[in-house]
């Protein structure tokens, strides 16, 4: 039989049985009997939301009937499957109404039933803010009993509402699982017909929460398969009619997962022979993505951490990639390829290494995902940094093939492992990357030969396949640029526009973190801007951007421009990583890091200047960016660019020497450009620098006046 | 979503009306008055039953003469007609996919063309045995397209490509004598074959109609296709829009029209860069708006989001705008009338290609060596002329909709991975849509494909024949002006998904696709082949078993002829709404909707009562699937 016709056979199974149990009591009790739910306003509630008609008494149950026989078309389409599956589950919730006539209560302990409209507001609420991730609906007895309880467990371990239907529920009480309302575990009965009793809260849930009109079946069936993250688990055999009710579960959005089947339909109907699989592809199936709270490692993980310092004495172990092979990647995989929280360690643990020693390591964390994009592979691998350095008695510095990290003695003498640290990857990656990573899977290596040859045979290559990509990443190649506002909260009215050649001025927001941000949360702190309407191409002024600024703004400001600091500069909030400043007499700028202490030849100092500049209002002459921003292209280059720069700290020239002079020589030809600039060592006054800069022939002195 | 709507065909013809208005204000001519003035059309050439291959003729077949002077019946000639008219179809297919291979050859890292897709081109190379280790991807890139190029003399054996072809069809077409051997070969021998003298017997001519069919769609298309890929990237899903409506008042507007996307590729490069964006500016105008027409437009949508003008019977109408700067073709389904209309306009007409050279055009010969600098000349041309335009004479109807385009092959396997599950389900396959057909959750799959027809009210059959076919749970393929059609009607919106049955609704919404996906131009009709080639090979059916149809509804040229050719050869059933001058002989029609069958498992249907024609198709797909017992 075709799979629609046995979906036909369960429903006429149902309707006749169903037909006759009305009969039946319109016999017994006339059709004057009141027929009801306790404690629900919703009467029936399935029928009343699908037809907007209410059921008192009998007389209307027997015209409810012929209303859904009308829904029992036969055409070889999937809505008249969709339609019988309903129907199916029309006369399910018939023949449990027919069960509590006179008040009758039909359920004993440990089964449920109805349920009441007060335990649907109850748990409504974490079920629509995502607090209950989804709804589990297990039907029939596991291929074995531990099977059988170990799946409930599994689904209540992550927080879910699992409702149980025949077998199963024999299988929970053999196994001593706790069932109730209280513990979210509902035996809801033995017989089939009971999954009305769950339908029910489904459709109580769309009716209270989702404001859906009694009657707008099309409406129901939407809200239920946006918002309502339930599925069913049926163990094999499936029955015609299990068949038929899990019809009208897919038309309402929720698939279903069986272990033996000859029909399947994608992310409707799913066959998993494997029981122990069904929790991971379930949740797969439906979309459901569990929130990680608890990191299972067994010293603290906390923000309190992050500038504790492991010294040599205190540490058992040191993986040091300035000595011997280490690195840290992010690799995004096909879904297939990636299996849910694997660690794996290859080769020794920390407890095989000498204490004090120093070893090779390199951890690769495989991602998988469906808006996954190689782009946010550093993304996500710049986070690194700060999940390891959270845990108590733990360091990390440094990024790439260039990391260190310290472990603890102490730590490691609480049993921290390495499993542990693959624990804090995936659980940090899963938890903030939800958005984007659906699976996770984690490889430790420490044999240095593997070291060595991942290092260079996997993890350079892909640096420099991302290096590469990042310098044909322009402002002129890029469709968008981003607002971000992640600092509004103390500094309201600035907005940050992040392009490929200007990173945020903060310094931890490149174009492609804020693009990665605004796919983890589209409505979240970076939105795109359009660059269609330019104004003024050479200081960078474009009308979807003072749009996007004045609306971002709330109206503080009213034009920027990206390439200037004199026209209509980009605001600073008080984050920013360096300022610059204009030097009247050389022509030129200065530029102070927040680390620099001294003085500059501006005669302020860098908190001096951070109180003229910060607080997101403009101020022409003066601007705060990211240190990476100073060997842009785009720096300065409506004032002619880089070669306006005539003085910064020896430390922070150092940390930009070897990109900006490459910019200088692309630029202007000029070969060692940083050694032009001046620092604390040549001059903190603008005379002395001035002689210097005369001295070395500095490109500032001969460019057009700045003001 | 709320606001989705389809646009009517009744909107179109308005649209069309009023520009028409234009036109006679200008004294322009159109292809509706053409038609009139053509009407009633020549029975004897209808039926076909004129032969004119000898100079002893014309002879015309009556009842009172059954036979031409030299001795053929109306069978010989409708079935020589049948295969001419095949021949000029993959003829004209294969030859660009010869000018693809040729501008493959021609690729350099720092010329006018690149690699753009080196993946494919590795796995194509793999395919045909050529080493590809350590190899530098432009000497591969020459490599394939030498072979590329050689698939169409070859001196042995058949083409390459059928191999991909699952098992079964593969014995079928060696059983029946019908694989195609080298390209140039088939339609060689079609003209031999065909000439006073050679072959009058239906049989063997048809036979060969559907050899040269093959040695298009599985030869030259597929080349076409595979080598533009490589070329110009693989497609993948992009949005669009597609009408009149996509023309910018404001902007220099050029239409890029034709099938080679060699040419098409780089106007749009140029017209994208900063310095003719600028000039632009500099003419007075706001910007560059690139539009295309046909499938050269199909190209570029698919690859680059290039908005879609009209199909066939729409390229007037871009012209009568007023607001063309400049109509660049390149080769198949240009009007000649283009070259007078444009003269009433403002309009540069410019013809790119020895192939389509016609009198009243601009010709600035297109070539790999010169193409960087004459897409450039081109596109200043069209930039120059904005200031000739007569404001009083523009009108762009203020009609568009939304689409979702740029479904290769391969980006439909990518689609279709969305919807497994990593738990149990293998990437990369059809299965996904195996399952949905197994289950019934899809009933089963039209390849709507074809040209517009003033025979057939323009997109009527198109738009209604989805519209009752997407109701029912039937998903479409469609390629080239059938495509376009689909457009711009807004079946290829996503939104269109409320306008299914339940279960291509469903799968529309959990794949997150429109229910008509656009797989490209006419020589993408391949990409087709390949989909019926994997779904059988996935499925364990045959592909004439796959409740899966061809249909053309509104087919015209010589290349749908052709196609129809290899589709049916390739085992799927095929609909036509427009005869293709066969009612002349009852054995040629009796071959081509029954006969063939015997050979390759599939034949054709010609029904050109639109109506009927949906239902025999919903029929045939139930039929199907009654035999395979789903």
């Amino acid at each position: 039989m075709t799979l629609l016709d046995l979906i036909f056979n369960g429903n006429d199974t149902v309707y006749e049985r169903v037909e006759k149990a009305v009969s039946e009591a319109v016999e017994k009790y006339g059709t004057d009997k009141a027929v009801a739910f306790p404690d629900t306003a919703y009467s029936l509630p399935s029928y009343y939301a699908m037809t907007g008609n209410k059921v008192a008494n009998l007389g209307d149950l027997k015209e409810a009937m012929g209303v859904v026989k009308s829904m029992m078309t036969r055409n070889k389409r999937l809505h008249d499957g969709f339609q019988s599956g309903w129907a199916t589950l029309l006369c399910a919730e018939f023949y449990e109404a027919l069960k509590y006539i006179d008040g009758a209560k039909p359920y004993e302990a440990p089964y449920t039933g109805h349920l009441s409209d007060a335990y649907v507001r109850e748990q409504g609420v974490p079920l629509v803010t995502g607090d209950i991730p989804g709804v589990a609906v297990i039907i029939g007895p596991a291929p074995t009993a531990e099977q059988g309880a170990a799946l409930v467990k599994s689904y209540q371990g992550q927080g879910m509402l699992v409702a149980m239907i025949g077998g199963v529920i024999d299988q929970c009480v053999e196994q001593g699982v706790k069932t109730g309302p209280n513990v979210r575990i509902l035996p809801l009965g033995q017989d089939i017909l009971s999954v009305a009793h769950v339908i029910s809260v489904a459709v109580r849930a769309a009716l209270i929460f989702g404001n859906i009109t009694p009657g707008d079946a099309k409406g129901l069936n939407e809200y239920t398969f946006k918002r309502v993250f339930a599925f069913v688990n049926a163990f094999a055999p499936l029955d015609n009619v299990t068949l038929a009710c899990g019809a009208g579960a897919i038309a309402m959005g929720f698939p279903a997962i069986t272990n033996d089947y000859p029909y399947r339909v994608p992310k409707s109907l799913i066959v998993q022979p494997d029981v122990d699989k069904w929790n991971a592809t379930s949740l797969e199936a439906r979309d459901i993505k569990i929130k990680i709270t608890k990191i299972d490692i067994p010293v603290a993980f906390a923000s309190a951490f992050e500038g504790e310092i492991i010294r040599r004495g205190d540490m058992q172990i040191e993986f040091d990639g300035s000595r011997v092979d280490c690195f840290e990647l992010v690799q995004t995989k096909e879904a297939s390829e990636v299996e849910d929280h694997k660690i794996e360690i290859i080769g020794p643990d920390i407890a095989d290494f000498p204490v004090g020693s120093k070893q090779s390591i390199g951890y690769i964390v495989e991602v998988a995902g469906k808006s996954m994009q190689p782009d946010f592979e550093p993304v996500i691998e710049r986070k690194f940094h700060s999940y390891l350095n959270c845990v108590e008695g733990m360091m990390h510095t440094g990024q790439r093939d260039m990391i260190r990290i310290r472990v603890s003695k102490d730590t490691f003498n609480a049993g921290f492992g390495l499993k542990h640290l693959g624990e804090v990857l995936y659980a940090r990656v899963k938890s903030e990357f939800a958005a984007v990573v659906d699976k996770c899977q984690v490889k430790i290596y420490t044999d240095p030969e593997q070291c060595t040859k991942l290092r260079h045979e996997v993890a350079i290559p892909l640096f420099d396949k991302r290096d590469e990509r990042l310098l044909t990443l322009t402002d002129e190649g890029v469709d968008v640029y981003y607002s971000c506002i992640m600092c509004q909260a103390f500094s309201p009215s600035h907005v940050c526009v992040v392009t490929p050649e200007r990173l945020g001025l903060c310094g931890a927001v490149s174009w492609l973190d804020a693009k990665a941000t605004n796919e983890l949360d589209p409505q979240g702190p970076c939105q795109v801007i359009t660059k269609e309407r330019p104004i003024d191409e050479r200081i960078g002024e474009y009308e979807d951007v003072n749009e996007a600024v004045r609306k971002f703004s709330q109206g503080a400001l009213d034009d920027v421009s990206l390439y200037s600091i004199i026209e209509k500069p980009m605001t600073s909030c008080g984050c920013f990583e360096c300022i610059c400043g204009i030097e009247p007499l050389s022509n030129g700028v200065c530029i102070a890091n927040r680390e620099y202490a001294g003085m500059t030849p501006i005669g302020m100092t860098f908190p001096e200047l951070a109180s003229m500049t910060g607080g997101g209002v403009q101020t022409p002459g003066f601007m705060g960016h990211g240190k990476h921003f100073i060997s842009s292209k785009k720096f300065m280059k409506a004032e002619g660019g880089v070669g306006r720069i005539v003085w910064m700290p020896k430390d922070l020239k150092e940390q930009v020497k070897d990109r900006l002079n490459a910019t200088a020589k692309e630029l202007y030809g000029i070969d060692n450009f940083c050694d032009m600039i001046g620092d604390e060592t040549v001059a903190e006054d603008p005379e002395t620098l001035l002689a210097f800069l005369e001295e070395k022939g500095h490109p500032a002195l001969t460019m057009e006046p700045m003001m | 979503m709320g606001d989705f709507k389809l646009t009517s065909v009744e909107e179109f013809e308005a649209a069309t009306n009023r520009l028409l208005e234009t036109g006679k204000k200008v004294g322009a001519d159109g292809w509706q008055y053409r038609v009139a003035n053509q009407t009633p059309h020549c029975k004897f050439g209808e039926t076909g039953i004129c032969c004119r291959i000898c100079s002893m003729g014309p002879c015309r077949i009556t009842p009172k003469a059954p036979r031409g002077i030299c001795g053929c019946d109306a069978h010989g000639i409708v079935a020589r007609n049948y295969l001419r008219f095949t021949a000029g179809g993959a003829a004209t297919h294969s030859d660009h996919g010869r000018s693809i291979c040729h501008t493959l050859y021609c690729t350099a890292p720092d010329g006018n063309y690149k690699v753009k897709d080196p993946e494919k081109l590795i796995r194509i190379a793999k395919e045909w045995g050529v080493e590809t280790e350590g190899k530098d991807i432009y000497d591969l890139a020459h490599e394939v397209a030498y072979l590329g190029l050689s698939e169409y003399g070859k001196v042995f054996g058949n083409q390459n490509f059928l191999k991909r072809a699952p098992e079964h069809t593969q014995e079928l077409w060696q059983r029946e004598g019908i694989a195609p051997r080298a390209i140039d070969r088939e339609v060689s021998c079609s003209m031999h074959m065909t000439h006073m003298g050679c072959s009058s017997k239906a049989e063997a001519l048809i036979r060969q109609s559907l050899r040269a069919g093959l040695s298009d769609g599985w030869g030259g298309s597929m080349a076409g296709t595979e080598f533009s890929d490589v070329l110009f990237g693989t497609p993948k899903p992009i949005d669009t829009e597609a009408n009149l409506g996509v023309m910018n008042a404001d902007n220099v507007n050029i239409v890029v029209h034709g099938h080679d996307p060699a040419l098409s590729e780089m106007i749009c490069e140029y017209a994208d860069s900063p310095e003719m964006i600028a000039y632009a500016k500099e003419m007075g105008a706001k910007g560059i708006t690139i539009s295309g027409v046909c499938c050269t437009s199909n190209e570029v949508a698919m690859r680059r989001g290039i908005p879609m003008a009209g199909n066939f019977l729409q390229q007037e109408n871009v012209i009568l705008t007023g607001a063309c700067e400049a109509i660049v073709v390149d080769v198949q389904c240009i009007f000649p009338a283009l070259g007078p209309l444009a003269k009433c306009f403002h309009t540069k007409f410019v013809t790119t290609s020895e192939i389509a050279q016609m009198p009243e055009s601009d010709y600035i010969r297109f070539e790999p060596e010169n193409a960087g600098e004459n897409a450039k000349a081109i596109v200043k041309l069209a930039i120059e002329n904005f200031k000739n335009r007569k404001p009083e004479l523009v009108h762009i109807p203020d009609m568009k909709q939304k689409a979702t385009v740029g479904y290769s092959f391969e980006a439909i396997v990518k689609t279709l991975d969305t919807v497994t599950n990593s738990q149990v389900d293998e990437t990369g396959t059809t299965k996904p849509l195996i399952d949905c057909v197994k289950s019934g959750v899809i009933r089963g799959a039209v390849a709507m494909v074809g040209c517009n027809n003033p025979k057939i009210r323009p997109d009527t059959a198109h738009i209604e024949l989805m519209k009752k076919l997407i109701a029912n749970d039937i998903i479409i393929v469609a390629s080239g002006c059938a495509a376009q059609a689909a457009a711009k009607a807004g079946l290829m919106d996503k939104a269109a998904k409320d306008l299914c049955g339940a279960g291509l609704k469903r799968v529309c919404e959990l794949a997150d696709i429109p229910p008509v996906l656009h797989m490209g131009s006419c020589v993408d009709i391949s990409r087709m082949m390949i989909l019926v080639a994997e779904l059988a090979k996935d499925s364990g059916w045959k592909i004439s078993e796959l409740p899966v149809v061809g249909c053309a509804p509104e087919w015209m040229s010589e290349k749908a002829v052709s196609i129809g050719n290899y589709v049916v050869a390739t085992g799927i059933d095929t609909f036509l709404g427009v005869d293709p001058y066969i009612s002349g002989s009852d054995q040629v029609y009796k071959l081509l909707t029954e006969g063939v069958r015997e050979w390759v498992e599939a034949a054709y249907t010609i029904e050109t009562d639109i109506d009927k024609l949906v239902d025999r198709m919903i029929d045939r797909i139930e039929e199907k699937r009654d035999a395979l017992g789903i």
